[in-house]
Parts: structure tokens; C-alpha cells; sequence
């Protein structure tokens, strides 16, 4: 008895030293090889602003298929890894983990709150981050030198939103309230809104409330900003349709200027009726507008015989925002780099500017080594029965 | 020589303070002892994070468990806890320039302060009184946590630096397995005060307070006294896994420390079995796994059944809710008795009891 | 004026649709002793389960009604049965985390099914505004008022006169004589959970007529808590005081302070109360036996 314990507990102890199988993933990086390139995928699916990102991601990874099926980047297929972290920070934290454990060579991220979160970590794992969120203080290569941002940051959005409203006040003072989702997301413009009103001397009364992300009720909301003409909303298309119809509800007459993640189809159709007259932010040209660089979508979308109507902005952004990452990976192997995240940083930082067809902000995006913000440049459009109808072109702040 | 005692005969005061008394579980010890000290050599980097973020809810577990299945005080509260406890540390470390060692016990003693303040309720109240309470204290927490600009400087999170400990700096290639080591040494420590604390007068009166607290106050147990100091101990514990947190993660945010949080630290204890230190790891350790398997199986079963892998949030979410209540009927006092039948059934063996 | 006249009525219909559910809360505390977690979640599985009948299967609306009803009472009796049933006997922290436990399955499958976007509903209630006092008053409210109104005085009416409200009553006092009297002590449990998931899909569905049909009606059911303490856990008419309160004094922070603060000023005036009177507002006194 004695003997069988003793030798049963040895091979316990042989068995539970068996390592486990820790699969090197290795090869990716060289520059002739003939491997997928693998790039990380955050996506908010089914959280918080799942409304936008599950479209956003719907568009990268239709543009991921897209090339691979045109014989991928310089013959080598994109294997894009997409997982759902529902837009709570520890998950993408969690994600991010796996995806360097993975060996990615970059990441697609979404929002403000894990971009911000991961910067510190991404730029000491020099993984190129390009994200969902347009926050100024990602663009800043000091503070975030590896983080990317595509178009026009929300900051630049706000700024231009308060130059149209000082146009159409002709001088008098206006009331403006900036709502704002209750997390660094929203509040990223809001103090920028505030100090660009004082630097331009524009004849603006600003403030701003945080919209309190577990309710519906806005009404307390709506009764503090009732002195105010205008309404700007920093948040996802559902929040923002559901005070455009309390407003319409309590018979107020502000208008609202959402700025990008609410400025979409979305909330036109979650609205419905509400949102009649009020003013989209939006640096990504809508199907709607028909620029040069939606031929290619719309082309891939019929092939999928999906209706081009239902194709939302918000995929064509992630379209987009995989495509510039794309040209930055095309660059590097066209130079005969090893592919790794400092050289597509270096690719995107000397490129010059990438083409977008126009889509983007004014049409190209172009980082550099002081500025790793894409574009200024935004488009205002209004809502006139259920479409976006152009109101300015392109105007930077 | 089975794995049952038939009693424990001690002769010497010596032998009666012992730990561990048989030699069969000295041996599981050294068992244990090696492999987990060959878990780092032989995990790759991603397990390890796990295994590093088991440790730390083991801490706070541990902690949890003083208050909840020792004295019976439940509590709702630990993810404010946990974020008085990362924000204080993070803030002394970064801001006040003070060593990480001396910023730690800071936050360890003001999340004790903090703890009584929230306890001092507890005096009055009980059951379901007290959960709302803590329930409360936890919003209140949460809500100061994401308004008030000073913790976060107004950015809406915080980094915190790489940590430093008398000069060494943690290096990124290493990264998890000095952590590991770090946190491998804290949890035993944890462990071993936590077991201590109930073979002293105070844990016991912690004890008593649990089961009959009004015959305990006859007996001249000081109510108060017991109450307040368990509260103090065991956020003094949480206050230790949210420093920690703050100096691992390095990156520190509300929604760490949301209600939900708070939810699957009590999960953790009751699967792990409540009233029991080595049941608080268990389940920390369990929980930590389960949405990692719950992933690896939709993975496999993604191709049938698609609806899984397409909500795999609200999956991971139903299984942690499904595996409480299956463990509550099934086996209310958690795997720290699944194990101890395990035990019992290799001794008993051939016998049924 | 005008602004205190819509924060008041938006508050009242806030409040009378948080008595309901806080209601069904108290229902099952008073019949079972069991503290239910889930109750936002009872919410949530009405509103969807009447959306669905409603608006994908496309009933007319007393049918969808009827269906909601249906499965309201078939969850309610079948966790009771299922999840409840054995837990009889275990102690207050196991009870209180099985309900969470069944908190977290419920929204999950709701979140499975129908994901997290918002969804909309055509108006139940009638919609427009009215002018009062100088106000503008969204009429939906008005009507939720009314219709909470209603079903609560209905409810405090079967409690008071019809056989099986009174035997829910004595079972609520004295298990064991109720049983002596020939009550079946099971099938109150199972009625008492039936009825409050009925009010809870009451509650949810006029919620989400009134806003949207979405997943922060779940946050509604851990605003039950700081009504029930307010009112008591054994009291009804302290339950709709309480409900009412909260509601009102939600609104009023949200419309003349901070709207985020108004998420936790519940809390607050919980701590508060709880301070003066453990055992609520209305709440009597336990007393314990050693």
C-alpha cells in the first residue's frame, strides 16, 4: 500500500510536469516569405456601440476577403483575426494579449477607451494600432507612436461644427450644448470644443453634460440645455436617435449636430421622423454621395448580392480603414522590409499621402513622423426626408 | 495510510500549530510546490497572463471570503474596493514618486480605512439591508471613480508606469514570468495570514459572528469590534489585489471595477466553496478558466451552431451564470468539497463511507 | 414652471412603473423569502417577449399580450420549480446568488437572440405631447401613470379580497398554520412568482413603450432595490410610496443637477434611510431568536 502510494504520487507529479504544447507561431515576419500576414481584429459587436462597430467590422473584413481574393498583398493573403470584446476594456485587454501572443503584426482597434488604454503597451510592443476611435490625444506620435488615426479626429469635428454655427448665427450669440457619452470616448472633444470656442472668439455660450449611459430618459437631460440653439452629440447613432425623438417628444426646437459615430443612417433610421433637419459631422462620404472610391465597395457588395441601400458609412469606414493599413503593409514588402510592426510604421509615417477615392476626409490620408492624424478634413451633411443631403463639401477647422 | 485522519493525537504544543499535520498532505504540498514553480518554464506568455490574473483574484478572493464566508457579512462592494485599492496605489506610485512596495501597503491601508467607513452600516444591518448597503457603496464608488477628473487627470483612465521595485525594473521580454514570481509569493503569503487569522482568537470570533452573532455577543464577543475588524482585514486583502491589478495591468479605467466585477469575485467564492481559503483560490482559479473555455468550445462547436459564436459575450455570460446556479444546487459548499470527496473516496476506497 | 411640470410627471411615470416591478419583488420576499436578483430581468423577458409576438410575429396586440402573459407566468413558475425549489432550507448568501446566477442566463439569452441593438416598437400608448401648466408633457406618460396606476390598485385589491391573495398573505406570515388550514403552501410559491413576473412584463412593456425596447431595462430592476428598502420589504403601499419617491426625486436631480448623478442619488438616499431605520421606511422590526 505504502509503495503504490509513493509511486503514484511520483508519476502525478511526472504527468502534471508534461509541458504543455505552446505552438510558436514564427515566419510571418520575414520579408520573402510566402505566409497570411496575420492583423489583429477588436471589434464591438454586441456591446455598447455594436450598433456602428458591428457594420464598421462588416467592412473590414468584406475588404479583407476583397484582396485576398484579388491575390492579397504583393501575392501574400491578409489573415485578419476578428473577435467580439463588447466594448468592455479588460476584454480588450484580454484580446490584445492573445493577438500578440498570436504574433500579429498589427491591430485594428475600436474604441477610445481600450485605444487609449493599449497605447502604452502598444507602442512597447511596436504593433501599428489604428483604431475606430478618432481621439486627438492619440495622435500625438510622443505619447502614442504607434497609434494611427485614419480621418478627421473628433476634436478637429467639434472644432469644425462650432465654425458652422458661428456662421449661421452671424455674430449673436449662440447657446451650445455639447452632449456627450459618459466615458473618455465622449468627453475627448468636449474640453477641445470648449477651448476652440475661447481661441476663435466665436460668440458661443458652451456647455456640456454627459449623457448617463444606463438609461433612456433624457427628458432631466433635455430640461438643463433648453436654453441652448444648438445641440452637439459626441455618441453611437441609438443614444443620439433616442434624444432626437425626446426632443421632438417635448416639442423642443434645438437643432443637433452629431458629429461622426452618431452623424450616420443609423440614426436617421432609428429617429424616423426626428431626425428631420438636424446636421451630420461626418469625415467619411456616404454611398450616398457617390465618390470614386465607393466604385470598388459597391462593386464587391453586388457581387455579394447585398443591396448598396442598406451599406451604412460605418462600413465604409471600416473598408477604408483597413485599406490604408493594407497600402502601409504593401509599402513595406514592396521595399523588401521585414514585416514587422516598425517597419509599417515607418511605411505609413514616409509614404506620402494614400489614396482614398475620395471617401476619406478629402480624398487622401497622409501620416508623417510629427502627426499620425490622417486628415483633417470633414464633411456636413443634413437630414432632409430620411437621406444625408451634402450641406459643405469639405471644411477643416 | 489513508487520506482520512482517524483523529489528530498531537503530543507537543509544537506539532498542535503545524499546518499541515499527515504526511499524505505534506506530499500533495510538494507536489503542488513544483508545479507551480515549473508553470512559467513550461507556459507560453498567454497563459501565464492568465495564470498572473488568477493570482491576483485569488487575492482578492481570499479577501472576499474573510468577510462573506467567515463572518457572514455580505458584500457587494468589491469592485469599489478594488479601485479605491489600484487608484490609490497607481496615484502614490506616479504622482507622489513614492517606491512601489511603501504605495502598495498605502493602498492596503486606506482600502481598510475605507472598508470600515462602509462597514460601520454593518453594525445595524443584516442580510439582504446590508447587501443593498454594500450594493450602495459600490455605485457611490463607481460613480466617484468616473467623475472625479483628479484620479484620472481628466483622461477618463490611468496609466501607470512599468513597475520598479528598489532600483530592478520589470523588462518586457520577461515580463509575465517576473510577475509571476512576484504574485506567486504574495498569494502563498496571502494564503498562509488568511488560514492563520482563523487559528487565532479573532478569526474565531469572526466565526462566531457568522453563525449566532447575538449568542456570540452574550458569549463576550465584541459585535462591533469583530465586525469592523473584518471588514478592515478583508479589504486590506482586496486593497492588495487592486494594487496589484493597478501595477500588472498598468492601465486602470472604471469599467474594471463595475457591479459586474463585484459579481464575479462572490461567484469565485461560491464555486470555490465559502468559508475556505484554499475554496477561494479553487474558484478564483476556476473563473479565471471558464470564459477561456467557453471560447475553445464555441470554437469547436461554432460550426453547428452558429448563434455561438456570433454572441460569444452573452455565451460566456449565460455560462457563468448557468455554472452558478448548477453549483449551487448541486453542490452549494463548491469545489472545495468536490475535492475533499475526491479525497475521502481514494481513502475509503473499497469502501463507499 | 414649465420644466418642474414635465420633470414632475416624467418622474411620477418613473416612479409608478419602478412600483410595479419593485412590486413583483416584494411579492415573492413576502410569499417565498426569497430575494430576487433577476427582477430586471423579469423586465427585460417581458418587453422582448411581447416584442417579439408584437412586432416580429407581427399579433394583434391583445394576443401579443396574452403571449407575454403566457410566458411570464411560465418563466416565473418554472424557475420557482426548477432553480428555486431546491435551494428551500440553504442559506441567505446562496439564495441571493442563485438569483444572480439566473439573472446573468436570462439577459444572456435575451442578448443571444436579440442582440444589444436598440429595437424600435410602434406606439402602444398614444404618443404626442400636451401642453400643462406651461409644460410640455409627452401624453405616453401620462397614460403609463394611469395604466401603472391601475394594475397596482388591481393588485393591492387581490391581495386584499380574493382567496388566493389572502392565502398568499397567510402564507407570507406563517408557513406552517397555512399549510395546517389545507393552503398548499407550493402552489403559492409558484403563483406568487407567476404574478410577479406579470407585473415585471407590465412594468417592462410599458417601459419600453415609453422609451425603447433594449437592454438597459435591465438597469431598472437594480432600482428595485433602493424602493423596496425604502419601503420596506413587507409592505405594499410602502413599495409604491416608495417607488414614487425614487422616481421623482431621480428626475429632479437629473433636471436641475447632474443626470449622472441622478443614476446613484437612489443609493444614496437608500444609505441614508437605512441609517435612520434598518429596517426601512415602512419596514417592521425583526426580531431574532437565538
Amino acid at each position: 500500500m505504502k509503495h503504490s502510494r509513493h509511486l503514484s504520487a511520483a508519476a502525478l507529479t511526472a504527468v502534471a510536469a508534461l509541458t504543455l504544447a505552446a505552438c510558436g507561431g514564427g515566419g510571418a515576419t520575414s520579408a520573402d516569405s510566402d505566409e497570411p500576414i496575420p492583423i489583429g481584429v477588436i471589434a464591438d459587436l454586441s456591446g455598447a456601440t455594436g450598433d456602428v462597430g458591428t457594420p464598421y467590422n462588416e467592412g473590414m473584413l468584406a475588404y479583407v476577403e476583397h484582396i485576398n481574393a484579388d491575390g492579397g498583398i504583393e501575392g501574400r493573403e491578409i489573415d485578419a483575426i476578428s473577435n467580439d470584446y463588447a466594448y468592455e476594456v479588460p476584454q480588450a485587454e484580454e484580446l490584445y494579449r492573445r493577438y500578440v501572443n498570436d504574433e500579429v503584426v498589427a491591430i485594428q482597434g475600436w474604441g477610445t477607451g481600450d485605444t487609449e488604454a493599449l497605447r502604452t503597451r502598444v507602442a512597447n510592443d511596436e504593433l501599428p494600432f489604428m483604431s475606430g476611435s478618432f481621439s486627438e490625444d492619440l495622435t500625438d506620435p510622443e505619447e502614442s507612436p504607434y497609434n494611427f488615426l485614419v480621418a478627421a479626429t473628433y476634436s478637429d469635428q467639434i472644432r469644425a461644427a462650432l465654425n458652422w454655427i458661428a456662421e449661421q448665427s452671424d455674430g449673436e450669440e449662440v447657446g451650445v450644448a455639447a452632449l456627450h457619452h459618459d466615458s473618455p470616448f465622449g468627453t475627448s472633444p468636449v474640453g477641445d470644443g470648449e477651448e476652440w470656442v475661447e481661441e476663435q472668439g466665436l460668440a458661443i455660450d458652451y456647455s456640456s453634460h454627459a449623457m448617463p449611459s444606463g438609461t433612456t430618459n433624457f427628458a432631466g437631460l433635455l430640461s438643463q440645455v433648453d436654453d441652448a440653439e444648438y445641440i452637439i452629440i459626441q455618441n453611437v447613432a441609438s443614444p443620439a436617435a433616442q434624444l432626437a425623438r425626446d426632443l421632438a417628444a417635448q416639442g423642443g426646437d434645438q437643432t443637433i449636430v452629431c458629429l461622426n459615430w452618431c452623424g450616420n443612417e443609423l440614426f436617421v433610421t432609428a429617429a424616423g421622423d426626428a431626425a428631420e433637419g438636424h446636421v451630420m459631422v461626418q469625415p467619411i462620404a456616404p454611398v450616398s454621395t457617390e465618390r470614386p472610391g465607393h466604385e470598388e465597395l459597391l462593386a464587391y457588395l453586388e457581387e455579394q448580392g447585398t443591396d448598396p441601400a442598406d451599406v451604412t458609412v460605418s462600413y465604409v469606414q471600416g473598408w477604408y480603414a483597413m485599406h490604408v493599413m493594407a497600402e502601409g503593409i504593401r509599402h513595406t514588402l514592396a521595399a523588401g522590409e521585414d514585416l514587422t510592426g516598425a517597419a509599417i510604421r515607418e511605411s505609413l509615417e514616409t509614404m506620402g499621402p494614400i489614396d482614398t477615392g475620395g471617401v476619406i476626409g478629402d480624398g487622401t490620408v497622409e501620416f508623417s513622423a510629427d502627426s499620425h492624424r490622417g486628415s483633417t478634413t470633414s464633411g456636413l451633411y443634413e437630414v432632409k426626408d430620411g437621406q444625408l443631403v451634402v450641406l459643405e463639401e469639405a471644411v477643416n477647422p | 495510510m489513508t487520506a482520512v485522519e482517524t483523529g489528530r493525537h498531537h503530543t507537543s504544543y509544537r506539532s498542535e500549530l503545524r499546518l499541515w499535520h499527515t504526511r499524505p498532505q505534506i506530499i500533495r504540498m510538494a507536489v503542488l510546490a513544483v508545479i507551480v514553480l515549473t508553470l512559467p518554464l513550461v507556459l507560453d506568455n498567454y497563459w501565464l497572463s492568465l495564470a498572473n490574473t488568477a493570482m491576483i483574484a485569488a487575492i482578492g478572493a481570499i479577501g472576499l471570503n474573510i468577510l462573506v464566508g467567515y463572518t457572514g457579512q455580505i458584500s457587494l462592494g468589491q469592485g469599489g474596493f478594488l479601485a479605491v485599492g489600484a487608484f490609490t496605489s497607481a496615484i502614490l506610485t506616479d504622482r507622489l514618486g513614492m517606491p512601489a512596495p511603501l504605495s502598495i501597503i498605502g493602498a492596503v491601508v486606506l482600502t481598510a480605512a475605507v472598508g470600515v467607513i462602509v462597514g460601520l452600516p454593518a453594525l445595524r444591518l443584516k442580510g439582504l439591508y446590508l447587501a443593498i448597503a454594500t450594493l450602495a457603496s459600490q455605485m457611490v464608488i463607481l460613480f466617484i471613480v468616473r467623475r472625479w477628473g483628479f484620479l484620472t487627470e481628466g483622461q477618463g483612465f490611468l496609466d501607470v508606469a512599468r513597475l520598479e521595485v528598489f532600483g530592478f525594473r520589470l523588462d518586457r521580454a520577461n515580463f509575465e514570468q517576473q510577475w509571476y514570481m512576484i504574485l506567486l509569493v504574495l498569494t502563498v503569503l496571502a494564503a498562509l495570514t488568511a488560514t492563520n487569522l482563523f487559528r487565532t482568537g479573532m478569526g474565531r470570533s469572526f466565526m462566531a459572528v457568522r453563525d449566532q452573532d447575538i449568542a456570540a455577543s452574550a458569549m463576550g464577543v465584541n459585535l462591533t469590534r469583530a465586525k469592523l475588524t473584518a471588514f478592515a482585514v478583508s479589504n486590506g486583502y482586496v486593497g492588495l489585489a487592486g494594487a496589484l491589478l493597478a501595477h500588472y495591468t498598468e492601465i486602470l479605467s472604471w469599467e474594471k471595477f463595475t457591479i459586474d466585477v463585484s459579481i464575479l469575485y462572490l461567484a469565485m467564492i461560491i464555486v470555490g466553496g465559502l468559508g475556505s481559503v484554499a475554496g477561494a483560490v479553487y474558484g478564483a482559479v476556476f473563473m479565471t478558466v471558464l470564459p477561456v473555455v467557453v471560447r475553445s468550445i464555441a470554437d469547436v462547436l461554432g460550426g453547428a451552431v452558429p448563434i455561438i459564436k456570433n454572441q460569444l459575450p452573452a455565451v460566456e455570460h449565460g455560462v457563468f451564470g448557468l455554472t452558478i446556479i448548477i453549483f449551487l444546487i448541486f453542490e452549494p459548499r463548491g469545489l472545495n468539497r468536490i475535492w475533499q470527496r475526491l479525497k475521502d473516496w481514494f481513502g475509503f476506497w473499497p469502501f463507499r463511507y | 414652471m414649465s420644466t418642474f411640470v414635465t420633470l414632475l410627471i416624467i418622474g411620477l411615470s418613473e416612479g409608478a412603473i419602478l412600483a410595479l416591478a419593485a412590486l413583483g419583488f416584494v411579492l415573492i420576499y413576502k410569499a417565498t423569502g426569497v430575494i430576487n436578483f433577476a427582477q430586471g430581468e423579469f423586465l427585460l423577458i417581458g418587453a422582448y417577449s411581447f416584442y417579439t409576438a408584437f412586432v416580429v410575429m407581427q399579433l394583434p396586440i391583445i394576443v401579443a399580450l396574452l403571449v407575454g402573459v403566457l410566458v411570464a407566468v411560465i418563466v416565473g413558475v418554472v424557475v420557482e420549480r426548477f432553480i428555486l425549489r431546491p435551494m428551500v432550507g440553504q442559506s441567505h448568501i446562496s439564495i441571493i446568488m442563485v438569483t444572480i446566477g439566473l439573472a446573468s442566463v436570462l439577459s444572456a439569452i435575451v442578448q443571444m437572440f436579440f442582440g444589444t441593438n436598440p429595437r424600435s416598437m410602434p406606439a402602444i400608448l398614444p404618443r404626442g405631447s400636451v401642453s400643462i401648466l406651461g409644460g410640455t408633457v409627452p401624453v405616453n406618460r401620462l397614460w403609463a401613470i394611469v395604466l401603472c396606476a391601475v394594475v397596482l390598485i388591481l393588485l393591492t385589491w387581490f391581495f386584499q379580497k380574493s382567496r388566493h391573495g389572502v392565502a398568499m398573505r397567510a402564507v407570507a406570515d406563517d408557513q406552517q398554520a397555512a399549510m395546517t388550514v389545507g393552503i398548499s403552501v407550493r402552489r403559492v410559491f409558484a403563483l406568487s412568482w407567476a404574478l410577479a413576473a406579470v407585473s415585471a412584463l407590465i412594468a417592462g412593456v410599458t417601459l419600453a413603450d415609453v422609451t425603447t425596447v433594449e437592454m438597459n431595462i435591465v438597469n431598472f430592476g437594480l432600482l428595485v432595490f433602493p424602493v423596496v428598502i425604502m419601503g420596506g420589504l413587507d409592505s405594499v403601499p410602502g413599495t409604491i410610496v416608495g417607488g414614487l419617491t425614487i422616481g421623482l426625486v431621480s428626475q429632479f436631480v437629473s433636471g436641475y443637477m447632474d443626470p449622472g448623478l441622478a443614476e446613484i442619488v437612489p443609493y444614496i438616499v437608500l444609505v441614508l434611510v437605512l441609517l435612520v431605520r434598518p429596517y426601512g421606511v415602512f419596514g417592521e422590526k425583526r426580531i431574532e431568536r437565538v
